[in-house]
């Protein structure tokens, strides 16, 4: 199969539209950015506290609320997540004004406190909070199996696999519903399922996971994410300029990953989507991926240009694209086919890495052609237009603005 | 088959055996460590353990933590002021009241009775750590920088070791517990199903003070310096009793300053079941705290003794009798709250305040979910990748495939190898790394349909393709690596591991892409004189 068999695009020809279009999509990703809802910082950056939990049943929101009220954090945002099945929430609390204080407890203690009479019989077990280590030493106290006066059992090691199957049991159905649900767990006794059922009770709620990010390290982590992003771009700036010694290709090149890491942070920013570690960790990967697109053109440019044979460039880089166009988007849609892949199965935190890379990908196959090679020709063009003007003398030799070099190239065609 | 075609396939064999066999190795050591049945561990376990599971895979805590090491240095200044002031109440040196202006200084205001030419002496043998400067009547005393900054590493060390402590004796595996920077503490504790506790377990100061209770427990503040004339006499202070559940009104007592006993002088710790129910933790004396407890017991039965933990009173016993060498703090414990203050009681007290900076909690559940749905993903991914190559490439396509495959094997292999973490993002990076390796063939598949079209003979067309797509190849592997290695220069933890996983899966897929496809289509076409067509 072939999708592409020599194709001859002039696309070159429609550079000024595609610059157009460039400057579109980074104001409309600027006006995300700073007029229309602003980059929404992940707690990574912003610092604060974000916790999910799981309930047994669908939560009502409201009540949460309320509960959390009480435990006076300031601003508190709760929404469910993942699939509705599941009743998880999250939560998510601003940044407090004192560093130190552990919100995630305090959060987790309101809770509790909220949803659960009395805050729970200290004396049982909690089926959905405690550890391996309450179970099995609570449980070898108890001795339901009575293996004080059989040989043949090690008591604390018997009960410690009973723990374990019952903490396995819990990581996979997610949480206990009722005390009932101990009848489904695999290996356990009905002497110990007995105890259990009288001596525990299922908590409000399993949490599944607990972030807290403290002002410092927040700032921390803002500065060294600018830091890797400006410094691997500095770091292409290095590679091209080594690799092919030229001003215009560099600048091409830079100009291009600018470009798309703009566009894509701008469009991430309309989307509303958050911006954490994991998104720059794609960000960085988009920086690679994008310099890599641009030099595989760049290569088919130099090797094209080798040739003895006198072509104006225009039309060396026309070719050189449409010569590794079937490359450009085969590797593109071989990469695009795995993003959708994280997109729609990869779950929640995978889920915006995908799409920083869906639409890097698509952004910078697309500035490969019409901004890294697009510049090359303008620089050219322009150079070559100076250098006549520079000749006679006659005029002030100011480098023709953009909108002129526009003019004379569409009156040339 | 050619010498050299046999040689290349010996070497392919070699390295992907070796990776193979590097990884099992490194799944039955890893298994071997868990594993409490008997025997070694199955092969299922070994391949299932090949490859370290980061925190987001595993579930676990990240804590990094700063050291209120401020804390030391008040302690020291304390210390300081309390010597200075026995000194001259042993040497008959009268002096004003102290007052403490800052963390690390101190002011003893002098009378004209004072003889100061003694005082400084004194000051000079006793506070050698300090400068003494004279403003206004007070000497002031000032810690200095050097001794300052001992005390504030020494404060931290002594943390890492006391946090260790705590971690062992209460049993994680592999836990990771380093100092970071100056007065930061990074711990990393896979594997934890109940982080509430651990956290309260490290954090806890535990810093246990038997002292002398002279009044209370009252509720009532002013009652208890009525008989002081409504002062806090100078060698007394006012602590506030625990908050117990139930109870409605905090309490004050007011005890002697200097402690009779501190942890200090704890040789162990047990937590104890009382008669009566409830739970308690006994403690033991070493040599010298059991001198010091059984005089100050001795000498006031009948009194009342406050057992005081991170400045609060747990419990005020009355001294019924002479005591030797042990006692019990009493309270409403539970179980594991009895048998945790044993535990850090015995790994001893923190030299300063802990706080959290970040903390990052994986639950087992999540972590197990994340795994799932990291697989299913990659595993339809690399499913749609294949397909799509197969179909546009035919028969090359699938000599793309199957370089694709090794080099997940391979990829697998290396990070066991190299002991690297797998991520979620780093699973995402490892499908992602297939994407990309993908590209590579591409290149080399795309030169050899030209060079097919421009008139040249199949086997010429592959070779000429290899070559001419090597540069480029290169070229494209060094701007994705370049900027991986930013990544893991900037990285924490999941995203480290991603920056890991791209970087090893590139550098293999130069190795698959050129080295084995390239050695694929010798053995198809390489022993035939001749070809009519390529399938690709």
């Amino acid at each position: 199969m072939e999708l592409f068999r020599q194709t001859n695009i002039d696309f070159l020809r429609y550079k000024w539209i595609a610059i157009g279009a460039s400057w579109l999509l980074i104001a409309i990703g600027l006006f995300a950015i700073f007029v229309q809802k602003g980059l929404k910082f992940g707690i990574d950056f912003a610092g604060g506290t974000q916790i999910a939990v799981r309930f047994a049943e669908r939560p009502d929101l409201d009540r949460l609320r309320d509960v959390l009220k009480s435990a006076n954090l300031g601003d508190t945002g709760i929404q469910r997540y993942g699939e509705p099945e599941r009743n998880q929430v999250l939560i998510r609390v601003q940044q407090q004004k004192t560093e130190g204080r552990d919100v995630s407890h305090d959060v987790q203690n309101a809770l509790r406190a909220g949803l659960l009479p009395g805050g729970g019989d200290p004396a049982k077990i909690d089926l959905n909070r405690d550890g391996k280590d309450v179970f099995a030493a609570r449980l070898a106290a108890a001795d339901p199996d009575a293996t004080a006066g059989r040989p043949d059992v090690v008591a604390p090691q018997h009960y410690a696999t009973i723990a374990d199957q019952i903490l396995s049991y819990r990581a996979e159905a997610g949480i206990f519903g009722s005390t009932a649900d101990l009848d489904k767990v695999p290996g356990v006794s009905v002497a110990v399922r007995n105890w259990l059922k009288a001596n525990s009770y299922p908590g409000p709620f399993v949490l599944l996971s607990a972030e807290n990010v403290g002002p410092q390290v927040g700032a921390d982590l803002r500065k060294k994410a600018l830091y890797a992003v400006v410094w691997s771009i500095v770091g292409m700036l290095i590679y091209i300029a080594i690799r092919f010694r030229s001003l215009p290709f560099g600048v091409g090149a830079v100009v291009a990953l600018i470009h798309d890491t703009l566009i894509t942070v701008g469009l991430l920013a309309l989307f509303g989507r958050e911006f954490n570690l994991v998104v720059v960790a794609a960000l960085l990967t988009l920086i690679g991926y994008s310099v890599n697109d641009t030099v595989v053109v760049y290569d088919r440019v130099r090797e094209n240009q080798r040739t003895p044979k006198k072509e104006a460039l225009e039309s060396v880089i026309n070719r050189s694209i449409n010569q590794t166009l079937s490359r450009t988007i085969l590797t593109a849609g071989a990469t695009m086919l795995v993003c959708l892949a994280l997109f729609f199965l990869g779950g929640e935190v995978l889920n915006t890495f995908a799409l920083t890379l869906i639409i890097g990908i698509l952004i910078g196959t697309y500035s490969s052609i019409y901004v890294a090679a697009a510049i090359v020709v303008i620089w050219k063009d322009l150079r070559s237009r100076r250098k006549l003007q520079v000749v006679p003398a006659a005029k002030p030799a100011a480098p023709p603005p953009p909108a002129a070099a526009k003019k004379k190239k569409s009156g040339r065609r | 088959m050619s010498k050299r075609l046999r040689w290349r396939l010996f070497l392919i064999f070699l390295v992907v055996v070796g990776m193979v066999a590097g990884y099992v190795a490194m799944g039955y050591s890893n298994a071997r460590r868990e594993w409490i049945g008997p025997g070694k561990p199955p092969l299922r376990e070994a391949l299932k353990k090949g490859i370290k599971l980061g925190l987001d895979l595993r579930g676990g805590i990240h804590l990094v933590l700063q050291v209120n090491t401020i804390d030391a240095v008040k302690a020291e200044r304390d210390d300081a002021a309390e010597q200075l002031q026995t000194q001259a109440r042993e040497q008959g040196i009268t002096i004003g009241p102290v007052e403490f202006p800052g963390d690390h200084s101190f002011t003893v205001a002098v009378t004209p009775q004072t003889d100061e030419r003694k005082l400084d002496e004194s000051a000079k043998r006793f506070l050698p750590d300090w400068n003494a400067t004279t403003a206004g009547g007070k000497w002031v005393f000032t810690l200095k920088d050097l001794s300052r900054r001992t005390i504030e590493d020494n404060a931290v060390a002594q943390a890492v070791e006391t946090i260790r402590n705590r971690i062992d004796e209460f049993g994680v595996a592999e836990p990771l517990i380093a100092r970071q920077g100056t007065d930061r503490i990074l711990v990393q504790l896979p594997g934890i199903d109940d982080p509430k506790r651990v956290k309260d377990l490290i954090k806890n100061t535990a810093f246990l003070e038997l002292k002398l209770v002279q009044g209370g427990p009252t509720s009532d503040r002013t009652a208890l310096l009525a008989p002081h004339g409504g002062q806090v006499p100078a060698n007394m202070e006012i602590v506030e009793g625990a908050v117990v559940a139930g109870q409605r009104e905090q309490v004050y007592y007011l005890v002697l300053k200097s402690a009779v006993i501190t942890g200090r002088d704890l040789k162990n710790a047990r937590p104890t079941q009382r008669q009566l129910g409830g739970n308690a933790v006994s403690f033991f004396l070493n040599a010298a705290g059991a001198e010091k407890f059984a005089a100050a017991t001795g000498a006031n039965v009948g009194k009342q003794l406050a057992i005081i933990l991170d400045k609060r009173v747990k419990s005020s016993p009355t001294i019924n009798e002479q005591i030797h060498d042990q006692g019990e703090i009493t309270g409403s414990f539970t179980p594991e709250e009895a048998n945790d203050l044993a535990l850090v009681l015995r790994a001893g007290a923190l030299p300063a305040g802990l706080t959290y900076l970040e903390e990052r909690t994986v639950g087992p559940s999540l972590g197990l979910d994340s795994i799932k749905k990291g697989i299913t993903a990659s595993v339809t991914g690399a499913l749609f990748v294949f397909v799509a190559v197969v179909l546009y490439y035919r028969l090359s396509g699938l000599n793309a495939v199957l370089a694709l495959i090794l080099n997940a094997i391979m990829l697998l292999g290396a990070m066991a190898l190299f002991n690297a973490t797998l991520t979620l993002p780093g699973i995402a990076g490892f499908i992602l790394t297939i994407g990309m390796a993908v590209d590579s063939n591409v290149l080399i598949f795309e030169r050899i349909r030209e060079e097919l079209r421009a008139g040249r003979a199949p086997k010429t067309a592959i070779d000429n393709g290899f070559s001419k797509a090597f540069a480029t190849i290169i070229d494209t592997h060094l701007t994705v690596i370049i900027s991986a290695i930013f990544l893991f220069q900037f990285g924490t933890g999941p995203v480290k591991g991603f920056a890991v996983t791209l970087i090893l899966g590139l550098l293999i897929s130069v190795f698959t892409a050129v080295f084995v496809s390239h050695t694929i289509f010798e053995l198809m076409y390489g022993r035939r004189q001749h070809i009519d067509a390529l399938s690709i």
